[in-house]
Formats: structure tokens, sequence, C-alpha cells
């Protein structure tokens, strides 16, 4: 026979205040886990939703990052012109692209930080379906006008709407619309007209890199195959999708190592803080575990029911932490990004998952810390404890 | 027996959960220290960079370049001694095509001048000015991918195209060493020239940023605004930051970084504290009938508090001992040579610094005084009938 779950309840409401503080411990640290989770599934979510399977991303053979490609004009033509590119009519679909970094003061951080800003023409929002403007309205084809993505809105001097900023000495742009793009990468961009672009960074007659549509996911390898082929053009093509996972590789591994370790370490002292306390709480009790032997509770169901307690108290303890990471879903994290070296804005995503890995873990841990007190409970022999 | 001896002994007697606290305590100092030490080594560049020393460079992004002619420019200022310049290679080696380290496009001549942490043997230097296809490595990178001096090595770079018939190939020249401790030891310096020459026109004369060296290092910033102000009305204009701005810029893009680890290290303080806390107060509460006794053998209510406070500084203070004994020399001797060795480009330095040490120690037993303060104030304010009467 188990001895009732209510015996360990009240075990632990007399003690009120060693309950709460070792619960409010394992609920610090599953806090802290599940946000470095949550903050890694932010990264994940933000550089993996841009990318499409059917899109090809052509960069210079050698450059890893669409900052340091070029790829010249007289070439745009013969890439939209490969086999497996989309047609619209007659037209090809494609978008060639210029990106920079530009340094721009960060609000409430000393200096300054680099901001990506993309030049494009109108078939850039083409290959880009998931793209909507949330306020203000696209800038006009040719004029000092930009968009800007949402997230990075209001966080560097001069990008929020009907802000401006100088791209140039003496030319001013002015933020005309603000866009969103599904949470992606992109909504950590400034969006402006390619030629306004090209002619204040002095990039004329060369591009970036060059976006095609292809005809389906499938046509990717012919497509890849006819570009490369040809040494001259000296390109490379990858899938967006792909692409979009190589930036961020770095930042994953960077904030899964940081977060990893973190995590080691507080588990462990947080498996500790409960030991600690079921220890000391088998101490107090021998008088009643003796009883309870007597009354003829089994060694295992004395276990169990320590086992049980110290589960209880850090599933209390793992309850909190969860709900307390889950308020960090409001927040936003911006750093920067080694892969494209510019600032990247991030959310906290509260999956199902994570919240149950955080849950999971409270309960281990409570399991582990708990293990070897109730060991020394179930040890605890009825004659020599009731004799005090 | 002495007073301080009892409570000493009094950790005695409850061995397993003395130990248990000792260990949790030893782990949060281990963290801490970690924690502390990561963002040590993050903001080491800019907290020792060189007071006497400006960065010029493009005034919008660090892709564009400044046109060659603005080194002599700065060079002819009056308050500049030495001025330098160099490129961003962008290089790889293809045959360790992970392995990241800087490759620069440098003047050999004016480079280590002004770069003055850098030092190579006179004649390592000499064969490296005489050969225009040579170059200087960084001790670090040099032992890591076994190159010695005279060896050739091709390079592959993700900015500059290069023929596929004329492959970038270097004879190294000269190994560096670095007499300041947060300078990079994974460079790669090659002659400038020998970059520009190979350029298409249009992409000639170009340089990727100027680095001066002022004669009064009081004068630091007035000196970067006044070469500021001699490109202003040119085609590109600049940006000059002293070295300390110019990497504390790099940092504000990893601030949010920063602020999430200073926000882990104070939580593991609290949590440190709990497990402190609990610990004492289930002492307390375990002895309260011996605390009535000694009080009505005549010990005043400081010696109760003196009891309890005594105890939890001992055991924070091994804890923290023992944290630092296991902590100092794993990040001395295991990680932290890893990482300069590996990622040196990011974590030149990689010690714990002896504030670092001193506040995790100070800390611990600090926050082992804050934790018994309610336990110890809640004893001493027992009657003795009540506390003598009292089962645990």
């Amino acid at each position: 026979m188990m001895i009732p779950i209510k015996y360990n309840v009240r075990s632990l409401l007399v003690r009120k205040a060693t309950t709460l503080a070792t619960a409010f411990g394992i609920g610090l640290v599953v806090w802290v886990l599940s946000t470095s989770l949550m903050l890694s599934a932010g990264v994940k979510k933000t550089m993996s939703t841009a990318g499409r399977e059917d899109v090809a991303i052509v960069l210079r053979k050698g450059s890893d990052a669409e900052m340091g490609s070029s790829v010249e004009d007289p070439q745009v033509g013969l890439v939209k012109a490969m086999p497996g590119v989309k047609k619209e009519g007659t037209t090809p679909l494609g978008s060639a692209e210029v990106v920079v970094v530009a340094a721009m003061a960060k609000i409430g951080a000393d200096g300054v930080t680099n901001v990506t800003i993309r030049g494009m023409t109108p078939d850039g929002l083409k290959l880009r379906p998931k793209v909507k403007i949330t306020a203000g309205r696209a800038p006009s084809p040719g004029a000092d006008e930009v968009l800007v993505g949402s997230r990075i809105r209001g966080r560097i001097e001069g990008l929020d709407l009907d802000q401006s900023f100088e791209i140039k000495k003496n030319r001013k742009v002015k933020v005309v619309g603000i866009f969103e793009d599904d949470g992606s990468a992109s909504e950590s961009e400034v969006w402006s007209d390619l030629d306004v672009l090209r002619s204040s960074f002095g990039r004329e007659g060369g591009v970036s890199s060059v976006r095609v549509e292809l005809e389906s996911a499938a046509a990717f390898d012919g497509f890849k195959t006819a570009l490369e082929s040809d040494k001259r053009l000296g390109l490379a093509a990858m899938r967006e999708s792909e692409f979009f996972e190589k930036q961020s590789e770095g930042l994953s591994i960077f904030i899964g190592a940081l977060g990893g370790l973190i995590a080691f370490f507080f588990s462990v002292g947080a498996m500790i803080g409960a030991a600690i306390t079921m220890y000391s709480s088998v101490a107090n009790r021998q008088r009643e575990i003796g009883t309870l032997r007597a009354l003829g509770f089994s060694r295992f169901s004395i276990l169990v029911c320590f086992v049980a307690e110290s589960t209880l108290l850090a599933g209390v303890g793992g309850l909190l932490g969860v709900a307390a990471s889950m308020g960090m879903g409001t927040l936003k994290f911006s750093m920067l990004n080694y892969a494209s070296w510019s600032e990247m804005v991030f959310s906290f995503e509260a999956t199902p998952s994570i919240l149950l890995t955080g849950l999971i873990f409270a309960v281990a841990m409570g399991f582990f810390g708990g293990l070897l007190p109730a060991l020394r409970a179930a040890r605890v022999s009825p004659l020599a404890a009731m004799r005090g | 027996m002495t007073l301080t001896g009892l409570a000493a002994r009094n950790i005695l007697r409850n061995k397993t959960r003395s130990f248990l606290t000792i260990l949790g305590v030893s782990i949060a100092v281990i963290a801490f220290v970690l924690l502390r030490t990561i963002v040590g080594a993050w903001t080491v560049a800019a907290d020792h960079a060189q007071k006497d020393r400006i960065v010029t460079r493009h005034k919008v992004t660090f892709i564009m370049q400044l046109p060659k002619k603005y080194i002599d420019d700065v060079r002819n200022h009056p308050d500049v001694a030495a001025a330098t310049y160099a490129n961003w290679f962008g290089g790889r080696d293809p045959k360790n095509e992970t392995e990241f380290f800087a490759s620069l496009a440098i003047d050999p001549e004016s480079y280590f001048e002004v770069i003055k942490e850098v030092s190579v043997p006179a004649d390592q230097k000499a064969a490296f000015l005489e050969d225009r296809t040579g170059a200087i490595v960084g001790d670090v990178i040099a032992q890591k991918l076994g190159w010695k001096i005279g060896d050739k090595v091709t390079l592959e770079s993700g900015i500059y195209a290069n023929d596929l018939d004329k492959p970038w190939t270097f004879t190294i020249r000269g190994i560096y060493t670095a007499t300041a401790k947060t300078a990079d030891r994974s460079s790669f310096l090659f002659h400038w020239s020998t970059l520009n020459e190979t350029l298409p026109e249009t992409r000639r004369d170009e340089i990727g940023w100027i680095i001066s060296r002022v004669k009064d290092a009081n004068k630091t910033a007035g000196v970067g605004v006044a070469v500021d102000q001699m490109f202003d009305g040119r085609d590109v204009q600049t940006l000059s930051q002293d070295e300390h701005s110019f990497n504390a810029s790099f940092l504000a893009g990893f601030s949010a970084v920063l602020k999430a680890l200073d926000v882990v290290s104070l939580v593991i303080l609290v949590i440190m504290m709990l497990v402190l806390g609990n610990t004492i107060a289930m002492g307390v509460r375990e002895r309260t009938s011996e605390y009535g006794t000694l009080r009505a053998i005549g010990f005043m209510p400081g010696h109760i508090v003196m009891f309890i406070l005594g105890e939890a500084v001992l055991l924070s203070a091994l804890g923290g001992a023992l944290g630092l004994a296991i902590g100092y020399p794993f990040v001395e001797q295991g990680l932290g040579r890893w990482l300069e060795e590996n990622m040196g480009s990011f974590f030149p330095y990689f010690r714990v610094s002896p504030g670092t040490a001193i506040a995790a120690m100070a800390l611990s037993v600090g926050l082992g005084v804050v934790a018994a303060a309610i336990p110890a104030h809640g004893a001493s304010k027992l009657k003795v009938t009540e506390a003598l009467r009292r089962v645990a």
C-alpha cells in the first residue's frame, strides 16, 4: 500500500519557508533554461522562415554572405536566362539586389551598430510574397524613400515611420513605410530603391546577389549545374532556404553552447538545493517515518513517498519558472549576427515543446535530488526511529 | 572551547548537509567565475585599447574603402606621429576551410611602427620587407596550421576575386608574437602593394582603414575630430574613433548578450543565497532548544547571532574556496587555453582576472551573511522558555 500524496502536500506546507526557497530556486533554473531555449528557437525561426526552396540565390563563388559578393551588371541577364528560371510571360522572374551595411547609432546603447540596407527593384517584392506593408506606403521607384523592417524600427536613430537618416553626406532618405515578412531575418533590414543605394554607395555597375524564382523546387539542380559550369562567370548558386540556414549556423551554435553551459551548472546547483531540503526533511521526520513503517508501510513505499515529495516540490518550481519564461515572449533580443556582420532582432519563441522540456527538466531535478535522501528514509529502522 | 570553535564544530554535525551546501556554493562560484570571465574576455579589447591610437574608416560603412591618398593627408597632420593602413582580405586556407583567422593587406614599412604590440625578429622582418609575396603570421595560427618559415601558403578570398591561373600564394617570412595580451596572435599579414597590383583598374588604390598614432595621448579625441573635418568636404567622409570607442562600438552589437550574461550572473548569486539560507534555516530550526539552553546558562542574544553567522560564513567561505580551487585551474589551464588557441580572434585573452576571483570570494561570504541574517535574528529574539520547549 502506498502512502497518500496528501501526506506529502501537507509536509511541504508545514515547512513553508524552506519549500518556497527551494521551489523558487528551481523556478529560477527552469526560467533561465527555457528562456535560452526560447531564444535559440527564435533565432532558428527568424533565419529559416524566409528561405524558399524554389528560389535560388546567386553569389560570387567563394562568398558566403551577400555583403562580400559582387555580380557584374552584364552577368545579371545571363543568370536570369539560365534554364529552370520561371517566367512571367517572357520576362524571367529575378531580382538583382545590392546589400550594404551602414553604421548607425543604436538607441539605448553606446556607439554605433551595423544595419543592413538592401537595394532592390520592385521585382524584389515579387519574390517575397509574404511581405506586408503594415504602416505607411511603398516607396516610389527612384525616390529617396525607404521601407524599414518591423523589428529594427525604433531601435536605431532615424529608423521609424516619417523619420529620416543620412545615407550619404547631404543625402537624406525618408522612411515612408514599415514592413513585415512573416518574422524572417529581413525584418531587421532597411529596403531602398536599387539605384538610390548604388549611387549613394558608389556601387554602380554591379550588384551583390541575384535571386531567381525557379519553375519548381526540383529545377534547382539543373539551374545550379548550368550556372556553375560556366567558369567565366565565377558564380555559385544556393537554395534560398539553405542559404539562410547557413547564415544562422554560427549564431545558433553560439547561443546553444552558452545556454547549455548555463543549464548544466544551474541544474547541478538546483539538484543540490533539492537534495539539501529533502535530506533535512528526512532527518526531521525520523519519528514519523518510523511510525509509518510500524503501521505497515513497506520500505519501498517510503522511498516512493519521499521521491514523490521531492518531485512535487520541483514540479511546483518548474511551473513557476515556465510561467515566468512565458512572460519573456513579449521581449525582443537584438545582437550582431557574425555571418552578415549586422544587427538582428530576435524574439523569444515559446513553443509547447520548450515549455514541456522545462517542466520535465524540473521534475527530473526533483527526482534525482530526492533519490538519495529517500533511500536514507527507506533504510530507517522503525524501532530505532520511534525510540528517538 | 571557544565560541568560534563551537560554530565550526556545528558544521560537522550534519556532514551530508554541510558537504552538499559547500558543493552547491562552489558550483555557483565556478559558474559565476566562468560567466564573468566570458564577459571580461569580451570587453578586454576595449578596456586595454591603446589610448594614443585612432582608427579612421569610411563614415557610413566598413565595407567601403577610402582613397589611398588619404593616408598622406593623415601623415601630414601635425599631431600625428605615424600612420599606417590596411585592407581586410577575408582570406581562408582552402586546406583548412573552417579555420577563421584575420588576413590583412598591410603597408609593411609603417605597420610595425604604429602597431607596436606586434613584434617580429629583425631578420625575419627584413626578409618580409624584401619579398613582395612574403607574409608574416601570428604564432598561434602558425602553430595550429603547422606553418613554418619558408612555407608557401595559398589563400582564397571571399572579397577579392582571383583568376584561376593566378592564385594568391605567399611565402611565410616571419612569425610574430604579441607583447600585449589583447593582441590577436592569429593574423596573416602580407604586402598591400601585392594585392593592389592584381586588382582591376576601378578597385585599385583603395585602403580599408587608417590607424594613426598621435603625438600626445591627451589630444587623441581632438585629432580624430580634426581628421574627419579634413575629409568632410571630399568625396568620401570618414569616421575616426580612438581605439577604445572603436572596440566599444563593436561591442554595442553584443550589448544584449552582455546584459543577458549579467542577469544570469545575478541569478546564480540568488540561487547560491537560497541554498545557503535554506541550510542555515534548517540548522537553526533543529537546534532551537540548544539555543534555549545556551541562553539559559547565560549566553546573550548577540552570542547566538554570532554562532549562526559564524557557521554561515565558514560554510560559504569553504564553498567559495573550493569553487575557486576548481574553477581557476579549469579556466587557466583548460578552457581558457583552448579558447585562445581555437577562437583567438574572438577571445585573444581568456583568463580569470584577480578582480573576478576576489569578487566571487567576497560575494559568497557576503551572501552567506545575508542568508543567515533572518534565521539568526529570529533565533536571537526567541524567549528562553519557548526555545527550550520547542521540538524540532
